[in-house]
């Protein structure tokens, strides 16, 4: 895969940095957004066995602080929900969406003060240079409100640092660009959010299609009472 | 072009998958919640094509032909790529994501991931996956069905016996083996499995997985005038579907639909309770829908052509609303249109004879281009001039097919034309990066 790093500063927000010549064509028509729907009852927590996916692989990022953390550290011994995001996606069903839908199931867990201690929600910036670390502990004051509650928001020091974390995951990312082939303020991706085991082992992967609370829920007390 | 500020607001994230779940058609049967569906002019289209002994370099090969009739090599094969070997190339399926191409053989159940997103007029084989039987016992990888993440596939046969009991595989999308999950050989909800298996359908808000069942490497790899005489073989051919529940992969109901059921649409609309198959043997259309108590019950509700003369109902493709349904039968050659607007009572309002054998069916998301395909298996094509190989593409104007672009594939020296998948060249998008497969 190609990637091209531009001249810092040549745009607002960070976009330009990616800027790459862009193939034309119009055929692929996004559609109109839907959110999920759940017809059925969900198979209660212990059920069932989430496949194990995949081993995370580690990666050096930034907290709200702007300290370099690992990220292994924030994705083993507790049960966690990463998702990918950007502060300024504007779009109601896409990162909007998702914290809405992260700050329902983060309330369910609160509810249940044992299960809460052992969870863990981890937000990463798609556009770290936009999205420093001052900008996303600004972000992040919405969904952090309870400290008790263990809620990061990562970015990365540069965008070289976060693309290994994003092949990893499969997290697909492109940058909508101009007629002139420069890059403009859209990032297309597709939503995800991945569950992972306190041991570092991706259990289930959840795309706009399956971004149904209570079964979240349940797939996290699943994982919990396997794990004992 | 500039695309208005709310789409690119609906770019942004979600709606690049959601677009998946609101409705399911061709572009024909793909993952609910795939990415990018093609709603306008797909560009390419993708021929995964069995190899012939002493045509051209006698391989199986994924031929790209140019689709978009703007285009100066409109109705070509502008590329295609050999895989190194004969495995009785069949059905393909796209990952969650869209860039990449899975695409299976038979007989030799190895399994090949092409490069679609990065170039779809040139796609790159990456990666070939030949540990299937070893990890699962099953043979013959038949769908290839884009969970997120993951792919999960549909087998035909079993390594020991090559018979029809088999199963299905999921691997993760870098190509790593996750899991195996049996069809069910055991009573469930008073009627006993099979243990066979064909096509995969999932309809998330339901959390229902539905499979059907065909046969194994036995008949499947034999000539089709020798089995078809051979009345013992011709018992081993599934009699069943089975609903799973997704979320837990277990069977929750099994359901008699005899005749081998082949491929299976879900009508994914709000309010629909339904999906469709075929049935091969006694060609007939099958509907799968949830009685007032919320269980699943299969019947049959329509005829396709005369089921005495086995005229062999081999792939359909069901309209954007689901109001119709392509369906190819592969001995007469006929491409039928039916009216699914009740969908308890389907009716054939159109038909055309579009070749001396017939098998995969495409359409486009507009249901404005039909694309055929020829080859059924190696072993059970015609003969003799009847043996036409080809894929033809059609203008419907709701009316009638017209012919637009024909590629023979026998005088392109390519092969056995089989599964079709589209692609389109991206919206203006600079890459950021690309999820690779190792």
């Amino acid at each position: 895969m190609h990637r091209v790093g531009a001249p810092a500063g040549v745009v607002a927000g960070v976009l330009s940095l990616f800027g790459i010549a862009g193939m034309t064509g119009a055929a692929v028509d996004p559609g109109k957004a839907t959110a999920p729907r759940m017809e059925f009852v969900p198979p209660p927590p212990g059920s069932y066995k989430l496949q194990k996916i995949q081993r995370v692989t580690d990666a050096i990022l930034l907290d709200t602080a702007g300290h370099a953390v690992k990220l292994s550290a924030l994705t083993q011994s507790k049960i966690t929900l990463l998702t990918f995001f950007y502060t300024y996606c504007a779009d109601p069903l896409g990162c909007p969406f998702a914290h809405t839908t992260l700050a329902d199931l983060r309330d369910r867990v609160r509810g249940d003060r044992a299960l809460a201690q052992r969870v863990r929600f981890v937000s990463v910036s798609l556009d770290p240079t936009h999205d420093t670390p001052e900008v996303i502990a600004s972000y992040s004051k919405e969904f952090t409100i309870d400290p008790k509650f263990d809620w990061r928001f990562l970015t990365a020091r540069r965008v070289q640092d976060l693309l290994p974390v994003l092949d990893d995951f499969g997290q697909d990312v492109s940058v909508e660009t101009d007629m002139n082939g420069h890059a403009t303020r859209t990032l297309h991706h597709m939503l995800k959010m991945f569950l992972i085991d306190a041991r570092g082992e991706v259990r289930e992967i959840y795309t706009l299609a399956f971004l149904q609370p209570q079964v979240m829920f349940n797939d996290i007390k699943t994982l919990a009472l396997e794990a004992g | 072009m500039r695309i208005p500020s709310r789409l690119i607001s609906s770019l942004c994230v979600a709606a690049i998958i959601s677009v998946a779940i609101a409705s399911h058609a061709d572009e024909t049967c793909n993952s609910p919640y795939m990415s990018g569906l093609i709603k306008g002019q797909e560009d390419f289209v993708h021929v995964w094509t069995l190899g012939v002994p002493g045509m051209g370099d006698g391989s199986d090969k994924l031929v790209t032909i140019d689709a978009n009739p703007a285009s100066k090599t409109y109705g070509t094969v502008i590329h295609k790529i050999s895989v190194g070997g004969r495995g009785e190339a069949h059905h393909m399926g796209f990952t969650d994501d869209r860039k990449y191409l899975w695409a299976g053989g038979l007989d030799d159940s190895k399994i090949y991931i092409f490069d679609v997103g990065s170039n779809p007029s040139h796609p790159k084989l990456i990666k070939t996956i030949d540990d299937l039987s070893a990890k699962t016992g099953y043979v013959g990888p038949h769908t290839f069905y884009a969970l997120p993440g993951r792919m999960l596939i549909g087998d035909l046969s079993n390594a020991a016996d090559k018979g029809g009991v088999t199963g299905m595989a999921v691997y993760n999308n870098k190509g790593g083996f996750i899991a195996k999950y049996d069809m069910p050989t055991t009573t469930i909800t008073q009627v006993k499995g099979d243990g066979y298996g064909y096509d995969i359908a999932v309809n998330p808000a339901k959390n229902a997985l539905l499979t059907s069942s065909f046969s194994g490497w036995n008949n499947y790899m034999r000539d089709l005038g020798e089995l078809m005489k051979d009345s013992e073989a011709m018992k081993h051919f599934g009699n069943s579907m089975v609903m799973w529940n997704l979320k837990t992969m277990q069977p929750e109901q099994i359901l008699a639909v005899p005749g081998a059921p082949l491929e299976i649409r879900w009508a994914l609309a709000e309010g629909q309770n339904w999906a469709i198959t075929a049935t091969a043997l006694t060609s007939q259309l099958w509907l799968v829908s949830r009685d007032p108590q919320g269980v699943w019950q299969a019947k049959d509700v329509a005829q396709i052509g005369d089921p005495a003369k086995i005229p062999l109902p081999v792939d359909i493709s069901i309209t954007a609303d689901a109001k119709g349904l392509w369906v190819n039968t592969f001995m007469d050659g006929t491409t039928h249109y039916f009216d699914l607007t009740d969908p308890q009572h389907p009716k054939e309002t159109y038909s055309k004879h579009t070749g001396s054998q017939v098998n995969m069916v495409s359409q486009s998301w507009d249901g404005r281009r039909i694309y055929v395909t020829s080859s059924l298996l190696s072993k059970w094509d015609k003969k003799g001039k009847d043996n036409e190989q080809f894929l033809r593409a059609f203008h419907w104007d709701g009316h009638e097919l017209t012919p637009a672009f024909d590629i023979d594939f026998t005088k392109e020296q390519l092969g056995r034309p089989h599964h079709m998948k589209f692609t389109a060249n991206p919206p203006r998008v600079a890459s950021l990066t690309g999820a690779s497969v190792r």
